[in-house]
């Protein structure tokens, strides 16, 4: 396998996402192991290794000794038409050998898009993409984890079992009932209804779906002693979780060429629109030594120069300042460049930008989501205009001069007014800096990026439509009129990904025969524009004789039986259903901190939040 | 403050790692390694390691250099030590000095080649004998065909069953450039016939006056 690649790897752009051999990689004896587990991330090794969730899962089951990990990505097209030409199956980067030979094949779901990438590496690597295909051999149980497992249903019909929630606990005790079973000649069924069993695993083959005429789900029904609801799993003690102090260090640079240290898991916010501010609930937060230890180990083993301590939003960490200020001891002796990713408007101080710039200076992000007051409330982002300014100010004093403003078009309630409200505020931002009688040399440059909206389940909004594709591009002409300064850019984005991310978002299980019609017909690395083929997209619906608009474009009763319904994320419907009937009503929700709100998160942890 | 010179190869998977890649990476050995690495001064401080010449994708090398700045003396061997501790597989230093020549003294660099396939010491020969070579070759305004012949020289070569060993030596710096993997092109378009490039990897490098690079 080594010298087969070897022959081809010049042939390719950057080789060294194919070869493997970066420091911190994990090598083991393969006759020394019990259980061999491939990481798959369905995207390019430079979009993968830039993934956190992966580095965490990665060391964590290579610290048991008789366990194994490895990496896979997915080829670039230059590498896969080699691959395909030579007969290369995929293959781990470790090891070198093929992930058909692995006990575990585990992908993550970090989003829609890239559904159809994972039946193209199930391909590569020689695994029937039907989970009934595969047989009753143990190996290789081809599973899933990753945010994207809230609805896991348009892929039910490839995965042996789905990972819900966290998995630092209950990855091992699957690997260890698997390991146990394995060695007393388990069938793959029988494995999988012991699996069903564990707290966390779905076994998507284990339950029935029916439907009504009107193509709405019926029931989901359970087999034999399956459990009827499925709930994700999380930890408890946060501040004591697994965390590695070593990574694996790419050679190419990657996306995210860092390492980080999650400081916080959850959102205090409650956004209606933000799938990862529910699906990770409850918050909670470490403590600023466990930070400051894990942040210095990761610089120390991996000789990065810059950390990021990241989360949904690290400036609501309760005790942030104090521990900028240790770590900025520690960091800034060693010339290394802290950075914080997600920082609010409304609680961003002086003294914390004065603490990042202290290091490095670049651009600011915000995101308002919304032009509008009265929208902002609708969607609960608790974000007045006044703050906004308020940071800006700030920001322009210290000498920033680029301003990055994220807007969403086509949520709930929105009206052309909204829409004008965000060249509005753009422009208000940009008055606010030539008003400055000291102000930075230099030119201003606003931009505005307006994403579609999506609707995902287990948010308020999981009973809305999505705005059709018309209106949309009508509202993105009338964005484009109402911006008139020079110093303001707008992006916006192609509706056609995010139609076909709705419908995967909220889509059932028939939805598996669309993924593989387009897979088939061609299409991976959907989530690459150069690849992404809209065409290719509505005639596979067409061919399976369903409608993308039935799945994106349709309000829900609250009384309708959702595809996901049996898949228990800790926040109630009840919750949902509530949060939805304020937003119409324009009444936002205090954060947790403030007023818990009852989505039900607390009494899974079984102790209050805060 | 003192400069030191490190030498070291780069072979195995390293050869798929680039120029740019192998800056990253030897930045973020030398931040592990622990040594007493300088940094320049400025708004960005950064940490100083320079390489006074450039291997290309896919050559090995057992001659490479490195030079860096550290604020204390330390004794040779100790750098190597700290430094391999650091370094991945494929990547190795095994001497450390004072700086003795500089970028701009270089002038050549000795390659080792071997090729496996049928015939091809006659073609070597062929190739060689024509009066101008004509390839394609990067320069700072682009692509560029130009004569290879005068820039070639074959100080050895033999055979071994079916395998044609080679040692070239090439023009290299700042002023004149050949990459080996130019020549080996060319030859595979005169040669007309399959083979396999089973090594190419530098083993020194020269100063325009004809002393050992140190």
């Amino acid at each position: 396998m080594k010298k087969k690649l070897e022959s081809f790897l010049l042939d390719v752009q950057k080789p060294s996402r194919y070869c493997g051999g970066e420091v911190g990689q994990i090598v083991k004896d393969k006759e020394k192991v019990d259980v061999r587990f491939a990481f798959c991330f369905p995207d390019i090794y430079d979009v993968g290794m830039s993934h956190l969730g992966m580095k965490i899962l990665y060391s964590l089951i290579n610290e048991r000794e008789n366990y194994w990990c490895e990496r896979v990505f997915a080829p670039w097209q230059d590498m896969e038409e080699i691959m395909r030409r030579e007969g290369i199956p995929l293959y781990a980067l470790e090891s070198l050998d093929p992930v058909k030979e692995f006990d575990f094949v585990g992908f993550t779901l970090q989003y829609e898009m890239s559904y159809t990438t994972i039946l193209n590496m199930l391909d590569l690597a020689g695994i029937p993409i039907w989970q009934r295909e595969r047989g009753e051999n143990i190996a290789p149980m081809v599973v899933a984890g990753g945010p994207c497992c809230c609805n896991p249903e348009p892929l039910a019909d490839f995965f042996d079992l789905f990972i819900l929630g966290e998995g630092e606990e209950v990855n091992l005790e699957l690997m260890d009932l698997y390991r146990d079973m394995r060695d007393r000649g388990a069938s793959r069924s029988e494995f999988l209804r012991a699996a069903a069993q564990i707290e966390g695993i779905y076994v998507p083959s284990l339950y029935d779906v029916a439907y009504h005429a009107d193509g709405t789900v019926k029931s989901v029904t359970p087999q034999g002693h399956a459990p009827a609801v499925v709930r994700k799993r999380v930890i408890v003690d946060f501040d004591k979780v697994y965390y590695p102090e070593q990574v694996v260090v790419p050679f190419i640079e990657i996306v995210h060429d860092r390492v980080s240290v999650e400081v916080l898991r959850g959102c205090i916010r409650g956004c209606r629109f933000c799938q990862a501010g529910f699906l990770y609930r409850p918050f909670r937060e470490k403590s600023p030594e466990t930070i400051c230890a894990e942040g210095r180990a990761l610089c120390e083993h991996s000789g990065y120069d810059e950390l990021s301590l990241s989360s949904l939003s690290t400036s609501d960490h309760s005790r942030l300042e104090e521990t900028l200020d240790e770590m900025l001891t520690y960091t800034a002796q060693r010339h290394i460049n802290l950075s914080l990713p997600s920082l609010r408007v409304d609680n961003f101080s002086q003294s914390v930008l004065d603490k990042i710039t202290a290091v490095r200076k670049s651009g600011l992000t915000f995101a308002p989501e919304a032009g509008t007051q009265r929208l902002r409330d609708v969607i609960n982002k608790n974000v007045t205009e006044e703050e906004l300014m308020r940071t800006c100010k700030i920001a322009f004093d210290g000498g920033y001069t680029q301003v990055k403003l994220y807007f969403m078009m086509g949520l709930p309630t929105e009206t052309d007014d909204d829409i004008v409200g965000i060249a509005d505020l753009a422009q208000k931002v940009v008055d606010l800096f030539y008003d400055m009688p000291d102000r930075a040399k230099g030119k201003l440059q606003v931009s505005i990026s307006a994403a579609t909206f999506v609707p995902k389940p287990f948010t308020p909004f999981e009973f809305e439509p999505q705005m059709e594709k018309e209106e949309i591009l009508r509202r993105q002409e009338i964005l484009r009129r109402a911006v008139k300064s020079k110093r303001v850019r707008v992006s916006m984005h192609v509706s056609d990904v995010s139609q076909i991310e709705a419908v995967l978002a909220r889509g059932d299980r028939r939805l598996g025969r669309v993924l593989y019609e387009v897979w088939k017909n061609g299409g991976h690395l959907d989530s690459w524009e150069e690849y992404f083929d809209a065409g290719r997209w509505y005639a596979a619906f067409e061919t399976c004789g369903l409608d993308p608009a039935f799945y994106a474009n349709r309000r829900r009763d609250y009384e309708e039986v959702m595809p996901w319904d049996h898949i228990d994320y800790m926040v109630s419907k009840q919750f949902l259903i509530r949060e939805n009937e304020k937003a119409h009503a324009g009444v936002i929700t205090p954060t947790c901190r403030e007023q818990c709100a009852g989505c039900g998160a607390n009494s899974c942890l079984g102790r209050a939040c805060f | 403050m003192k400069d030191y010179r490190i030498v070291f190869e780069k072979t195995g998977r390293m050869i798929y790692i680039s120029h740019l890649d192998l800056n990253r990476c030897m930045l973020r050995a030398v931040r592990r390694s622990g040594l007493p690495a300088w940094y320049t001064e400025g708004f960005h401080p950064h940490l100083y390691l320079m390489f006074p010449l450039a291997l290309s994708l896919g050559t090995e090398s057992v001659c490479e250099a490195m030079d860096i700045r550290l604020t204390e003396e330390m004794p040779e061997e100790e750098i190597c030590m700290h430094l391999n501790a650091a370094l991945p597989e494929g990547l190795h230093a095994h001497d450390v000095h004072t700086p003795q020549y500089m970028t701009k003294d270089i002038g050549s660099a000795r390659y080792e080649v071997i090729l496996q396939g049928e015939g091809l010491s006659e073609a070597w020969e062929t190739f060689l004998a024509q009066e101008q070579i004509i390839a394609p070759k990067h320069t700072k305004k682009g692509m560029k065909d130009i004569d290879i012949r005068p820039m070639l020289t074959t100080e050895e070569m033999h055979t071994e069953g079916d395998k044609l060993i080679l040692t070239l030596r090439l023009p290299a710096g700042n002023e004149r450039n050949l990459n080996v993997g130019v020549v080996l092109s060319a030859f595979g378009k005169h040669a007309d016939k399959p083979f396999l490039t089973k090594k190419v990897c530098r083993t020194k490098i020269f100063c325009i006056n004809g002393e050992e690079f140190f």
